[in-house]
């Protein structure tokens, strides 16, 4: 368990839009295709993808997800950023590469809330 | 069945053949638990005991801490353990050491022997390693032909009957047989298919309507979830436009989907896990995993989907108060 604050400052990430809260995160999914993600994401994680495209916000708001922080892309286009303030979900963006982030994120004892098996409703 | 449609000796076997046929490629591997639930055996008994309670599963599979597998303690060894008053004992001295265990790759046919033959409730399954890799009860058996049977209906019953009457089938429900009073619909959405960006406008306006009908936040994930699915391929595959129609009720919600585009030509390869047919511009905007109409199943209570190359895909799921977890 740790804040997204605490992510958001040990991936060094820049804010796209937050609420007001400080959401506890308790695991990490990290998948580029979405129904991975539908298939076995659940609340409590955060969404660690390359995709920038509003879909990664929309499927992270449909599985009840916590936050999302986008990986490596240069830019994340207005139309996804729009999309986080319009469903409130806490997006950010890390411009490290999907292993160094996951990583990161490993070695803080998060989690893999994509594990087969976990969360399937 | 249809009425006058007697059983005959040949019939029962043809069946049987089928059945055998469909169950063939099942294999342990498929139907395990794979999230199993361990204790080593410096635990009591009585730490077994309250396992077994808490979790509501009727035996313990005794690992050396490393997945090795060392024994099993049951319900049964419970009862002589509180008979016999060492509850309080370590699990080493009572568990069962003599295991009968199954291999990952042992297929439907086998494991149904093993059950008969020697009548434990549940197997452990190990790998060539020794490892335990699951663990399989009657109740998983049960549930992996339970859900190839819905295949079955899905696939054969059903959708063969409806092509064959040869009705239009974007009039009648696929599940009931009914027609569909689509202006009696709860909620209706259009889905435009030309701005990918889109895509999953419909399932969120419909997880909002269902917020304003019910609490049941498990019920509204899964109807979102399963219809941002189906909505998500109407954009990307069908080339066409579609609308979800929604039937909210206090025991089900009914939710069918239709496009009228190019469709899909082999519903049954389609519904397997991993088939796509999607580009690699379409893998960029993040779909493509060949999980969608599997999700689709996995969340919905019920499901049928009805589509010929060139006619277009009607979808209908029906999602119970009370029902997947
Ligand atoms: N509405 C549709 N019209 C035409 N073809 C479809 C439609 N829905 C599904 N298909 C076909 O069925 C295949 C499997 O669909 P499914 O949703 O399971 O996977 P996917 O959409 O390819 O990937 P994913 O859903 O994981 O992103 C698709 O690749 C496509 O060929
Ligand atoms: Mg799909």
């Amino acid at each position: 368990m740790m804040t997204l604050s605490r992510i958001i400052e040990i991936l060094g990430c820049e804010i796209l839009y937050c609420g007001d809260e400080d959401p506890e995160v308790e695991s990490v999914g990290a998948a580029d295709l979405m129904s991975d993600v539908l298939a076995f994401g659940g609340p409590g994680m955060i969404l660690v993808t390359g995709l920038n495209s509003p879909q990664c916000v929309r499927t992270a708001s449909v599985v009840g997800a916590t936050a999302v922080v986008i990986i490596r892309k240069r830019n994340v286009p207005e139309t996804t950023i729009e999309l986080a303030k319009e469903l409130d979900m806490p997006l950010v963006h890390a411009r490290m590469s999907m292993y160094r982030a996951c990583g990161i994120l490993f070695n803080e004892n998060l989690g893999d809330s994509l594990e087969e098996g976990k969360h399937i409703d | 069945m249809r009425k006058g449609n007697t059983l005959t000796e040949r019939n029962v076997d043809d069946l049987l053949d089928k059945l055998r046929g469909l169950f063939a490629d099942i294999t342990a591997r498929d139907i395990m638990i794979k999230s199993v639930v361990t204790l080593t055996k410096d635990r009591t008994m009585w730490q077994a005991k309250e396992l077994m309670r808490i979790c509501k599963i009727s035996g313990v599979p005794i690992t050396d801490g490393n997945s090795q597998l060392e024994g099993i303690v049951s319900i049964e060894d419970i009862i002589v353990a509180l008979e016999g008053n060492h509850i309080t004992d370590p699990i080493e001295k009572h568990m069962t050491r003599n295991l009968v265990t199954f291999s990952p790759e042992m297929n439907l046919e086998t494991l149904i022997e093993r059950f008969n033959r020697y009548r434990y409730g549940r197997f452990p399954v190990v790998d060539s390693d020794g490892k335990l890799v699951g663990i399989i009860s009657k109740k998983d058996i049960i549930g992996a032909i339970l859900d190839k049977f819905r295949l079955i209906y899905v696939h054969d019953n059903r959708r063969r009957e409806i092509l064959e009457q040869s009705v239009d089938w974007f009039d009648k429900s696929l599940i009931s047989g009914d027609y569909v009073e689509k202006t009696s619909a709860d909620f209706v959405y259009h889905i435009d298919y030309t701005d990918v960006d889109t895509a999953g406008v419909g399932s969120a306006k419909l997880k909002s309507y269902l917020k304003t009908l019910t609490d049941d936040d498990t019920l509204i994930r899964r109807v979102s979830i399963a219809c941002y699915e189906a909505e998500v391929n109407v954009v990307i595959h069908s080339g066409s436009e579609g609308y979800i129609f929604a039937w909210y009720d206090e025991d089900v919600t009914r939710v069918r989907v239709e496009d009228y585009g190019r469709g899909i030509e082999n519903v049954e390869q389609a519904m397997k896990e991993g088939f796509s047919t999607a580009s690699d511009h379409v893998r960029e905007l993040g779909f493509g995993a060949g999980m969608g109409l599997p999700n689709m199943r996995r969340y919905s209570d019920k499901m049928v989907v009805v589509s010929e190359a060139g006619k277009g895909v009607v979808l209908e799921m029906h999602f119970y108060r009370n029902g997947r977890k």
